[in-house]
């Protein structure tokens, strides 16, 4: 059992001379549930690590609580809060040999030589630092990237932790290990039924591993939800920017009446998309009539009108194609309206000679996202 | 500097080989000097137009100036213990120090740390009258202590360095110990220890050196001759025969120099390599 | 302070605590010590007896304490600028694609590890004025520029003569450059390479790449040493108190501050006075120090930080 609960969470950096204080994390507030494994996403400098960090008690906390099963442990030493980190750079102690280094916190903690032995060989044989070559006996800097990182995992497991937590663990990996390491963690969190924190800047990582992700941006988090909430309705901007690759195609444009149709018309051009509403979101609508607001469209939400039977007439529009990149599955489509770039995911496996070609493009309305463009957020 | 120009390039190389030729024998002329005198007999130290060699090598002159001196082996062993002492006594006081100024975050540290670099620039002639009236009040002149017990201070310029070399070693590893357990003390002992072995070594060489060269501390805070450090007691045989004795005078010196001279051969590397980061903040 | 904060300080401070401790007794203490007892008349064997001013009124009358100045500032003004010329002349050259460099190093390194004590009296010998290996091989040259000249040109009898005893402990000193030169060695190896071979498609030759690329990129170390070696002369005591069997050389050549302050304190037993010139001493030297880093400042390029 291990519930962290976050509240109002603050962290002031006190700026050098003659310049302010750097706010690094603003009022961060939410709970860790136990068993859950929970992502920390965002851009860097966005405050996750900190936020982790203090988590881990590394970083002193400005204001606000952190309380680890009800107990408040803002001024708890590392040692003494029962949990484990996974750093980005492995930290394994170069000097010790494998064994050591994972024996090691044990060793601290007086536990009985042979249930160290036991609970090391366990995660070693979990990790498979034990088959096809016995690593344990190994120093560090005779171990792969991969290696390594298996180790550092393993430093954690064999404390059998609160609550694990990891900073950027993937990111100094090759792309294929990177991949492999991400389906083993989640391979681990279910064999462990443990509590994990996971700090990443990769929003794959995020949606791949997490059951809920907390996306934050200059300090303050943004939204907190399961990764398919996070990808299909976004809180606000940012967030509809920052998760998914090409990212989001955003309008700004005019909301209308016409008869019983809601009419939204791209801004700032005299051959603007005009896209027709109709159901929940004409009712959604109606609401700002006359106001300004960002349409959000995820690439794969815009189609090539000539691969659809019936495209509606309502959802279609011109644009001129501007570049085509394939990537394997699927074929990236830049296109250019009068006044926006935009990106369309067409299931094409061979780039069509259409550059420069001005075709008709049907959007899927009712995946659409609508924003308030002065505050970002989601309508 | 490679030279595009391969002729440039060819000519510029040859220039600097004669150069470094040139200067090699000036800089070597004085050892071998040093070496050939004090195998001459004591007629052909002063023949005139000087001998480059001594018609047949005196070996003889070594134990003779050894004897000379006085109680050479007695100033060996005193010169050997006090640079143990001073070695031993730098390594754990610096190393604690620079720990409490490099991995630790507290409040004033950096200007604690400035004014640990200011003082650098208080060299001992400033400050000896009154640490010589301090040591006096505490009866420890005449003794070895003046000469050891400040080595358990630690010294501001090895501080400095191990201070550097802590910096260097990854955040990610004390805060792992953190995590795993390790209070400071633990941490500075089983994890920051062992991996400054190089920078330990380092400071341990310089110390040696600094302890074995020093002269004005055993002059001024030694008293009987049988205290006396190989430094104090060869300066001692020099102003009492009045620099006559060239070829003994020589054998002495050598004597004082080879044990430098084969530590540096022994740990060449390190050394090298610990004066080169003494100038890179 | 929070409770984690007051818990830092405490270990921190315990750490440092052997350096405390130190400075305190060993630095802090003798400054403020030497101030009262400068205003004193103290001879050790009795309580010190408040003076006021007068040590610090004879010390400008004392023609002696003006020469071991002049000595004491002549000596670094000549010896920095040599020795910084030489150690960098030697790792410019070290620094150059021929074979055994290795050995070059350590015939340039070792006379710099050679204690004071070796030194002195070793340069004692070489120095001498009639069978000195330094006259020995300054014959030849002599000789050459005599026949040619005309002149009738000798070597000095260095340690006897008072215009030539500086210039011998400057030799000494020179041939000690040998600690500087590995530090410019491997402040010249940090440059990178790209950088001459950028100069060389600009068409910069030799020279032009030494003055354009190499000085201003070696500044930050030649600041760093320049300033340890003014410290080091400035209290330079051992090598000339040897080189004149305890003494002060012909005239009083080789009296500097530090030989003053040590015959002042352990010859006359005047603490007070010695005291004043201790205090002398460390005021020149931070002056001189502030002297460099002001110059320094604005002309020390350090590369991208």
């Amino acid at each position: 059992m291990a519930e962290i609960v976050i509240d109002n969470l603050r962290k002031v950096y006190p700026g050098a001379k003659g310049q302010p204080d750097k706010v690094a994390v603003e009022g961060a507030s939410f709970t860790i549930h136990d068993k859950e494994f929970l992502v920390l996403v965002g851009p860097s400098g966005c405050g996750k690590t900190t936020t982790l960090r203090m988590i881990a008690g590394l970083e002193d906390i400005t204001s606000g609580s952190i309380r680890l099963d009800g107990r408040l442990i803002n001024d708890v030493a590392p040692k003494d809060r029962d949990l484990a980190m996974v750093f980005q750079n492995y930290a394994l102690y170069p000097h010790m040999t494998v064994y050591r280094n994972m024996a090691y916190a044990l060793e601290l903690r007086r536990v009985p030589k042979d249930d160290i032995r036991r609970r090391v060989e366990n995660a070693a044989k979990l990790l498979g630092l034990l088959e096809p070559d016995n690593l344990l006996e190994r120093k560090p800097k005779a171990l792969s990237g991969g290696q390594r990182q298996r180790v550092a995992l393993g430093r954690a497991i064999v404390r059998e932790p609160k609550a694990f937590l990891f900073d950027e663990p993937l990111s100094n990996l090759d792309a294929k290990m990177r991949v492999e390491t991400r389906a083993e963690l989640s391979r681990l969190h279910h064999a462990l039924q443990a509590t994990m924190v996971y700090v990443t800047h990769d929003q794959v990582e995020a949606m791949t591993l997490a059951d809920r992700i907390v996306v934050m941006n200059g300090g303050r988090i943004q939204q907190i939800a399961p990764p398919l909430e996070v990808y299909h309705r976004p809180a606000n901007l940012f967030v509809a920017g920052f998760i998914g690759s090409p990212r989001m195609n955003t309008i700004t444009g005019t909301v209308t009446g016409e008869g019983d149709r809601v009419i939204f018309t791209e801004k700032g051009t005299d051959h603007p998309i005009r896209l027709a509403m109709r159901g929940d979101l004409a009712r959604l609508l109606e609401k700002h009539l006359g106001q300004e607001v960002i349409l959000g469209l995820r690439p794969e939400h815009l189609a090539d009108a000539r691969d659809l039977t019936d495209p509606d007439p309502g959802a279609t529009f011109e644009a001129r194609v501007d570049v085509v990149e394939p990537v394997g599955a699927e074929t990236w489509v830049y296109l250019r309206s009068s006044a926006h770039q935009l990106i369309a995911r067409v299931p094409h496996a061979e780039p069509r000679t259409d550059i420069g070609h001005t075709l008709h493009f049907t959007a899927d309305l009712s995946r659409a996202r609508f924003f308030h463009p002065g505050t970002g957020e989601s309508l | 500097m490679p030279d595009a120009d391969p002729i440039a390039r060819h000519r510029n190389r040859w220039f600097a080989v004669i150069l470094l030729v040139g200067f090699s024998i000036v800089f070597f002329l004085p050892f071998a000097w040093m070496v050939s005198t004090s195998l001459k007999p004591l007629n052909e130290t002063m023949s005139l137009p000087p001998r480059w060699l001594p018609s047949e090598p005196q070996w003889q002159n070594y134990p003779d100036a050894m004897r000379a001196m006085g109680p050479f082996w007695l100033y060996a062993r005193n010169s050997l213990m006090l640079a143990l002492l001073n070695v031993v006594g730098t390594v754990a006081s610096s190393a604690l120090v620079a720990y409490g100024f490099s991995r630790i975050e507290w409040r004033g540290r950096d200007s604690v740390f400035l004014l640990l670099l200011a003082t650098m620039m208080i060299p001992f002639p400033v400050v000896m009258v009154p640490v010589y009236t301090l040591f006096r009040e505490l009866g420890w002149i005449g003794t070895f202590k003046p000469l050891w017990v400040p080595a358990f201070l630690a010294g501001a310029f090895n501080v400095f360095l191990l201070r550097q070399f802590f910096l260097s070693i990854p955040k990610d590893l004390t805060e792992a110990a953190r995590m795993d357990g390790c209070g400071e003390f633990r941490i500075f002992w089983q994890i920051i220890l062992p991996l400054a072995k190089p920078a330990l070594l380092t400071v341990a060489l310089f110390q040696f050196m600094a302890t074995w060269n020093d002269f004005l501390g055993p002059l001024i805070f030694l008293v009987r001759q049988e205290q006396f450090t190989l430094a104090l007691g060869l300066q001692n045989f020099q102003s009492v025969q009045g620099g006559t004795a060239w070829h003994w005078l020589m054998a002495a010196s050598t004597l004082v120099v080879l044990p430098v001279v084969f530590l540096f051969f022994l740990t060449q590397r390190t050394f090298i390599r610990g004066i080169s980061t003494t100038g890179f903040k | 302070m929070t409770a984690r904060e007051k818990e830092r300080l405490r270990t921190g401070l315990l750490f440092i605590s052997p350096w405390l401790l130190g400075f305190a007794a060993l630095t802090l203490y003798p400054l403020l010590a030497s101030v009262w007892f400068s205003l004193c008349d103290y001879s050790v064997l009795t309580e010190p007896v408040f003076l006021g001013t007068e040590n610090y009124r004879e010390l400008w009358r004392d023609e002696v304490f003006w020469l071991a100045l002049r000595n004491t500032v002549v000596f670094a003004a000549v010896s920095i600028p040599l020795g910084t010329a030489l150690a960098i002349g030697l790792a410019v050259l070290l620094n150059q694609p021929v074979r055994g460099r290795g050995l070059y190093r350590t015939i340039f390194f070792l006379p710099s590890l050679v204690p004071a004590i070796s030194l002195a009296i070793l340069w004692q010998w070489l120095l001498n004025g009639s069978v000195g290996l330094v006259n020995e091989v300054l014959q030849w040259p002599l000789s050459l520029v005599n026949l040619v000249a005309g002149t009738s040109l000798r070597a000095p009898d260095w340690l006897n003569d008072p215009s030539w005893a500086l210039w011998g402990l400057v030799l000494t000193g020179l041939w000690g450059a040998g600690n500087a030169m590995v530090i410019y060695l491997a402040g010249l190896q940090e440059i990178p390479a790209e950088l001459y071979e950028a100069a060389e498609m600009d068409g910069a030759n030799a020279w032009q790449r030494f003055v354009n690329i190499t000085l201003p990129l070696l500044t930050p170390v030649i600041f760093f040493n320049v300033i340890m070696g003014l410290i080091g002369s400035l209290q330079t005591f051992a090598v000339p108190y040897i080189l004149t069997n305890g003494g002060d050389g012909p005239g009083r050549s080789l009296l500097f501050l530090a030989t003053y302050i040590y015959q002042s304190a352990f010859d006359y037993w005047n603490m007070g006075y010695a005291s004043a010139l201790a205090l002398v001493l460390f005021l020149l030297i931070l002056a001189l120090t502030l002297v460099v880093v002001r110059f320094g400042e604005k002309r020390v390029h350090y590369a991208g930080r």
